[in-house]
């Protein structure tokens, strides 16, 4: 019994096998609690992943070197992000002058204020490092922490975290400042909340789920390229 | 077929970025030099190849599956950071207000009016 327990913990496909069903499981209950924007799927799915390796007693460490085999995957995926770039290319033929001004220093400054708040109050630089791309979306995050170090976990976790404020804050603060533009509504859900602010700005109408697209693609590129460097300068 | 063919491309310029970030020791990751370089190849040849197009229409709606394993990490990294969640949630609810008071701000002085655009305003569900 134990020999099969050992064995079955050491081969990719239970890895593989767990992480599908916890995520299909983790989408299927986010549908029926009517899909809530304050808890993502993959939040619940990570819940689950996390109680089924718990129940299992396989090692985290394990599980990641097996399940590597499904996230190689990772790589392709983003280069796949080029598609829909390309394909919202006219509107950035059409506003490039006002995306030019606002984009490098909105998505420059998402990142300083988390990590300059963090380093007041005295966090240390993996914590830092762990911050500094919360509003990129995932994959290319996890490109960037690759190059300036810091915890993968932690990122996504601040990750998430980021993109459910986000929703909550463009909404109170589109009030409070009178903005009703849909694009300026979908592209500040974009810069700030990567995914999870796409999903709320397809909620507004399409206009403003295109320019969180663009809003997120863009933040994600210039972000990947600069903050690696800027932080080389500054380290 | 015309799948894999894509998924072949999408490798095939991974792999290029790969080389690209290793002999130009650039401080980007290699799918992201990836991503670059299919970008600047579909902007100059302006069309999207069928089979590219299918292989990120499958790729894509997995990525959230892709990076959960990743996410399980946080229920075991408690006890690494215990004394710097204050400083990590305070940084996050801060930073995150702040900057999206800011892109609003921008944005809203330098985009130009709805009227003038050729963006239809999107109906009223």
């Amino acid at each position: 019994m134990n020999a099969l327990h050992a064995s079955l913990l050491d081969t990719p496909a239970l890895a593989v096998a767990l992480t599908l069903a916890a995520y299909l499981g983790g989408v299927s209950l986010f549908e029926r609690m009517g899909r809530p924007s304050w808890c993502p799927a993959v939040l619940i799915g990570a819940l689950f992943t996390a109680a089924g390796l718990w129940l299992l007693r396989y090692d985290f460490a394990d599980y990641q070197r097996n399940v590597a085999w499904l996230t190689l995957l990772l790589g392709p995926a983003t280069v796949a992000l080029a598609v829909p770039l390309y394909q919202q290319r006219q509107h950035i033929f059409a506003l490039w002058k006002p995306i030019l001004c606002c984009l490098p220093l909105a998505a420059g400054l998402a990142a300083f204020y988390a990590v300059l708040i963090a380093w007041l109050l005295g966090a240390p630089p993996a914590v830092l490092a762990s911050l500094a791309p919360k509003s990129v979306t995932a994959p290319l995050a996890m490109g960037i922490i690759e190059q300036i170090g810091g915890s993968l976990s932690l990122m996504l976790g601040g990750l998430l975290i980021t993109g459910v404020l986000t929703t909550i804050f463009v909404s109170l603060l589109g009030r409070v400042l009178n903005i009703t533009d849909r694009r300026l509504l979908g592209f500040a859900l974009g810069v700030n909340g990567h995914a999870i602010g796409i999903v709320r700005a397809f909620e507004l109408g399409p206009t403003a789920g295109a320019f969180a697209s663009l809003g997120m693609s863009l933040t994600g590129i210039f972000t990947a390229v600069f903050l690696p460097l800027a932080w080389r300068l500054v380290a | 077929m015309m799948l894999l063919r894509g998924f072949l491309w999408l490798l095939g310029f991974q792999l290029l970025g790969h080389a690209v970030v290793e002999l130009l020791s650039l401080p980007i990751s290699h799918a992201m030099a990836g991503l670059l370089l299919l970008l600047a190849w579909l902007l100059v040849n302006r069309r999207l190849n069928e089979s590219v197009a299918t292989a990120s229409q499958a790729l894509l709606p997995l990525l959230a599956m892709l990076i959960m394993p990743g996410v399980v990490g946080v229920f075991f990294v408690f006890d690494e950071f215990a004394g710097h969640w204050t400083a990590i949630m305070l940084a996050l609810v801060i930073g995150t207000f702040l900057s999206v008071l800011t892109t609003l701000w921008l944005m809203r002085r330098f985009m130009p009016s709805e009227a003038g655009s050729p963006h239809e305003r999107d109906r009223r569900p």
